[in-house]
């Protein structure tokens, strides 16, 4: 399971339509906007995705705390509700009123800046100079393939483990204390396990995404990225594993049309054996799966490269707006070393300033399931990537699960079903 | 004989109704169920489970903890019943000049309104934001109400109410000194009761529930409609289904006693096209 936004996120075409619109007529001549050299001041708007509810306190305790600090800007917060907020900032682009600070990840990021609408923050001075304060792989993490720079301050990140369900592990005979590691244990247990429940219990629910074949090892695209690679014989293998899983009940007969949603709802009903994670989840499992979390085990997932996968949240800023120099502030003000750690504490995700991590919160296991997952995950942040290529788009995601769902199905070989994604995403990347 | 093929058939129809009843209300009860149900209880149980074992009013309390839920409820209440005003309005006046006054263009101006009724919001919704940007409205209810101030399948709604009055009533008050406006008033409105509630609900609905057009027009939360700010209540991080189910019974339950109370006439209104005259 991904960020529980990443689900949230149905890009519909629009965006990008809209965004086409935006170059066209919005972004008035290159730069524009305010120098970024200037003191701070003015009044600027800093929007952030869906964390008013919870959060309230803290985002204002942060606008206060920069007031006192720069007393000639006042920060003015908006907070945008969980779903269609690509289509919000596609609209608020081509209408000129993208706020000066925006919550943004690559993908979202990747439309607007190539539209113009946000400061490469490689290229600017006023911004570059903070660059050492964050890790080496948060920074990369927000630099947009094609366009040169990073066009986001790196905010906060997550990743997570493989949970497990060791109840249904010891009903199917397997050693509940020795979850699988690699991926060739990963499909031995799923065969077990189909063979032990007679198909009932599945070990995954969900088809294999876009990380999934990154984890995998699978090359995903070019250097440049401007063509996707992953038919390449180790995708095309990998496919093939899912398609024998499914065949024989290892997957679950659902997984085809599963949203990411659905999968984890059926872990919560413990009717699928393993699912991948977020800290943040054990809350979930205590709270609406009370008999789940007696239950739970947890894991590494498991990756061929080395490199786990990671999510990153980025701070973008406006490259129109009036008060640059304000908004550059506020936005290394929300990032920095201090705040975000204040800010992981609160939310179980993981904060992308260098050192952070190697503080006793992170490193320490104090024997909760929280503080081992905590640790766990905090350990795999290091040399992580974002696997999810920023230029693809939903549509493109979209194609894959298709092409993926014929293959599964034995409408097509998985060698055949892979090389069509690929032709027509790289048509749509041509396109876009 | 026949009487048993009556009992049969009698039942296989209450079958039926069952069946439909039970796809088109078990969604609700089951958001209702999982609204009463307490922290301590698994949501997701295989086979779910309809009656909370310890039910619980504490998930309402909590959706106004943590969302403004009253303002918000008060946004969409503004702008529902502005759009039920502006519709009614607005459509049965379009109505009526479309179905009996004679003037050039009439067939024109009746297809383009069944042409209206084709394009989708989605590709003329940044438009509208940039209209109603330079209008000076942006960031307002006002905003909200305006695009769906009059419908166009409103307008041909009230159009074959009206024309479906027949004409000699009409003639008669023409007789009688009657001018158009008095006719409409006196004779054509008072004749549509029915359409004009079905009028009402559909705007009241289309308001109440619009989405994608209030969340793109609006940024400041403060002005924020229910559909919208109920977002809110799906975590960033953590799921609560309960909290959900609670802000969707709070955004269904009006519509139901909007329904409830207008009932006799949307029945009605449903059948008044069909009356002979």
């Amino acid at each position: 399971m991904a960020l529980s936004r990443g689900r949230a996120l149905v890009t519909v075409p629009l965006v990008s339509a809209v965004l086409a619109l935006a170059t066209a007529c919005g972004a008035d001549g290159g730069g524009g906007g305010s120098s970024a050299d200037g003191k701070p001041e003015g009044k600027i708007t800093f929007q952030t995705w869906n964390l008013r509810a919870k959060y309230k306190d803290y985002f204002e305790g942060l606008v206060k705390d920069f007031g006192k600090k720069y007393p000639d800007v006042t920060v003015v917060w908006l907070d945008q509700p969980a779903d269609n907020y690509a289509d919000k900032l596609g609209a608020d682009a081509a209408g000129g009123t993208l706020p000066d600070v925006v919550n943004v990840s690559p993908d979202l990021s990747y439309p607007l800046a190539r539209a113009g609408m946000l400061v490469d923050l490689d290229e600017e001075k006023a911004a570059a100079r903070f660059k050492d304060e964050y890790t080496p792989e948060a920074w990369r993490g927000n630099v947009l393939p094609g366009l040169g720079g990073s066009y986001a301050f790196p905010w906060y990140l997550n990743t997570g483990p493989l949970f497990y369900n060791k109840k249904l592990f010891r009903e199917a005979g397997l050693d509940p204390e020795k979850p699988p590691r690699t991926y060739d244990e990963l499909f031995g247990a799923a065969e077990t396990m189909a063979r032990a429940s007679g198909g009932k219990v599945a070990t995954l629910a969900g088809t294999p995404s876009i990380e999934d074949f990154g984890r995998y090892g699978v090359r995903l695209m070019n250097d440049k990225a401007t063509e996707f690679t992953y038919n390449e014989p180790r995708g095309v293998e990998l496919l093939g594993r899912y398609k024998q899983l499914y065949e024989h009940g290892g997957l679950d007969p659902q997984a085809l049309t599963n949203t990411p949603e659905k999968v984890g709802q059926k872990f919560l009903e413990q009717r699928v054996a393993m699912n991948p994670g977020s800290a943040f989840d054990l809350a979930n499992f205590k709270k609406n799966a009370p008999g789940l979390y007696l239950s739970l085990g947890i894991t590494d997932a498991p990756n061929n490269t080395g490199k786990p996968n990671m999510y990153v949240m980025g701070l973008g800023v406006n490259a129109h707006s009036r008060h640059k120099a304000a908004a550059i502030a506020f936005a290394h003000f929300v990032t920095e070393r201090r705040n975000q750690e204040d800010f992981a504490h609160r939310v179980a995700v993981f904060p992308s300033t260098k050192g952070s991590l190697d503080t006793p919160y992170w490193t320490r296991d104090d024997g909760t399931a929280e503080g081992r997952v905590r640790v766990a995950s905090a350990k795999m942040l290091k040399g992580a990537v974002n696997y999810t290529p920023v230029v693809m788009t939903d549509e493109m995601k979209t194609v894959l699960k298709n092409e993926v769902a014929k293959a599964l199905q034995g409408r097509k070989s998985p060698r055949r079903a892979l090389d069509d994604a690929v032709a027509r995403s790289n048509h749509l990347l041509g396109q876009g | 004989m026949r009487s048993r093929g009556r009992v049969v058939r009698g039942v296989v129809r209450y079958a039926l109704m069952l069946v439909v009843l039970a796809v088109t209300v078990g969604p609700f009860l089951w958001q209702l169920s999982t609204s009463l149900k307490g922290p301590a209880e698994d949501v997701y149980t295989s086979p779910p489970r309809f009656l909370p074992a310890h039910p619980t009013g504490a998930n309402y309390a909590e959706v106004a903890d943590v969302i403004p839920v009253w303002d918000y409820a008060l946004n969409s209440l503004k702008v529902a019943v502005a759009s039920v005003l502006t519709n009614l309005v607005g459509a049965s006046t379009a109505g009526y000049a479309l179905a009996r006054l004679r003037f050039r263009g009439r067939r024109a101006a009746g297809l383009a309104f069944v042409a209206a009724l084709l394009v989708p919001l989605e590709s003329v919704i940044i438009a509208q934001l940039t209209l109603v940007r330079d209008l000076g409205l942006g960031d307002t209810l006002v905003a909200v109400v305006l695009p769906g101030a009059v419908g166009a399948l409103n307008v041909l709604l009230m159009r074959n109410a009206f024309a479906g009055v027949p004409y000699e009533l009409e003639e008669a008050a023409v007789i009688d000194g009657a001018n158009v406006w008095q006719r409409f008033t006196r004779i054509a409105l008072p004749s549509v009761r029915g359409t004009l509630a079905v009028v009402a609900i559909f705007a009241f609905t289309g308001a109440w529930d619009d989405f994608l057009w209030p969340l793109v027009v609006l940024s400041d939360s403060d002005r924020f409609t229910l559909t919208v700010g109920l977002n809110f209540l799906h975590g960033t991080f953590q799921q609560n289904p309960r909290l959900v189910a609670a802000g969707t019974v709070i955004a269904v339950a009006p519509l139901l006693v909007m329904f409830a109370v207008l009932q006799r006439y949307f029945f009605r209104g449903v059948g008044e096209g069909a009356v002979k005259g």
